[in-house]
């Protein structure tokens, strides 16, 4: 009996140990979880952002009836951006390509890299030149 | 009966107090990644209506920073009678081909108004869409359940030709991170920018 009453007090002391050790391992997992940890899904839309930025100044010179320039148009301070926690700058790399023929398709593509790790975007947009 | 568990209760106590510490932390993770996510939606979604409406303008009135009043091109169901000075409403009905008119009756000019203002016995910003100036009972950012955002600036200028440059800085109440987003709109049908103050 007494054997018996010593065990219950143990037993429960480590059903709460076991479930401690559960919830810490379940902590550092979502510690772990690049998720948490990967900035590139805000900056793919800032991204957007920058892309579509230098394809309405491409429409614009279009529709006055300029040729469109491979050259970047996008304000300076557009292209840094701390949209991450970690604090560090980061600058954007703005690539134009100009298809041939009028309608012309454009491609922007936006790059950049975080910690070593390079990531891009590509947006396209037909843009048609006015005579 | 209670002596066994006197050996164990001090050990069993901090161990329960670790395991509320650690249940917190988890709790507080999981937070602050969903705040963290409504603040870029909303953002994202607050920026889409703006580019989506620009894209369509008439006529643009930059009234300071955090407003600005579109006048831009819309469909609107015919039944609505009001009119708000845009509706080429004679141009319309003296139309003879039934599908013109058709398209014609419904072609309108709306006004939208984006204003980032204090929201109503709060000290900070949300981003309201509103058809006339002074009413604020339509806003399209802030009070989500998963956490409160406001709006840092709301800044509009022009950049080129018939190119509207949106800048837009929200941060999320809950876990003070901040998102800075910029981007121009070209505005094909745009024939009237004006910017004041």
């Amino acid at each position: 009996m007494k054997k018996i009453l010593n065990q219950r007090g143990f037993m429960m002391l480590n059903v709460i140990f076991l479930t401690v050790i559960t919830a810490l391992a379940a902590m550092i997992l979502i510690n772990a979880a690049p998720r948490a940890r990967n900035p590139q899904a805000t900056l793919r839309l800032t991204a957007l952002y920058v892309a579509n930025e230098q394809l309405a100044q491409l429409e614009s010179l279009a529709a006055a009836g300029n040729e469109l320039t491979t050259a970047n148009l996008v304000k300076p301070e557009d292209l840094k951006t701390a949209n991450f926690s970690t604090g560090e700058p980061l600058e954007f790399t703005v690539d134009t390509k100009i298809g041939g023929g009028n309608p012309h398709k454009v491609t922007v593509t936006v790059s950049w890299s975080v910690k070593g790790q390079p990531d891009s975007i590509k947006v396209e947009r037909t843009i048609w030149v006015a005579d | 009966m209670l002596v066994e568990f006197a050996i164990a209760l001090p050990l069993l106590i901090l161990i329960l107090y670790a395991l509320g510490l650690v249940s917190v932390n988890i709790f507080r993770l999981s937070r602050d990644q969903l705040a963290d996510y409504v603040l870029e939606s909303e953002a994202r979604y607050a920026m889409e209506r703006i580019t989506y409406v620009a894209r369509a303008a008439k006529a643009i009135e930059i009234n300071g920073n955090y407003h600005i009043k579109i006048v831009h091109h819309s469909v609107k169901d015919l039944k609505d009678t009001t009119d708000n000075g845009y509706y080429p409403k004679d141009l319309a009905i003296n139309s003879t081909a039934p599908f013109a008119r058709y398209f014609m009756d419904r072609d309108v000019w709306e006004t939208q108004i984006f204003v980032a203002t204090p929201a109503k016995d709060r000290d900070y910003k949300y981003i309201y869409a509103q058809h006339q100036e002074n009413v604020r009972n339509n806003p399209i950012t802030g009070a989500n359940f998963f956490g409160d955002t406001q709006v840092l600036s709301m800044k509009f200028s022009e950049l080129n030709e018939k190119v509207l440059r949106i800048e837009l800085e929200m941060e999320s109440r809950l876990t003070k991170h901040k998102i800075k987003i910029a981007t121009a709109v070209f505005m094909p049908g745009l024939e009237k920018l004006e910017i004041t103050q």
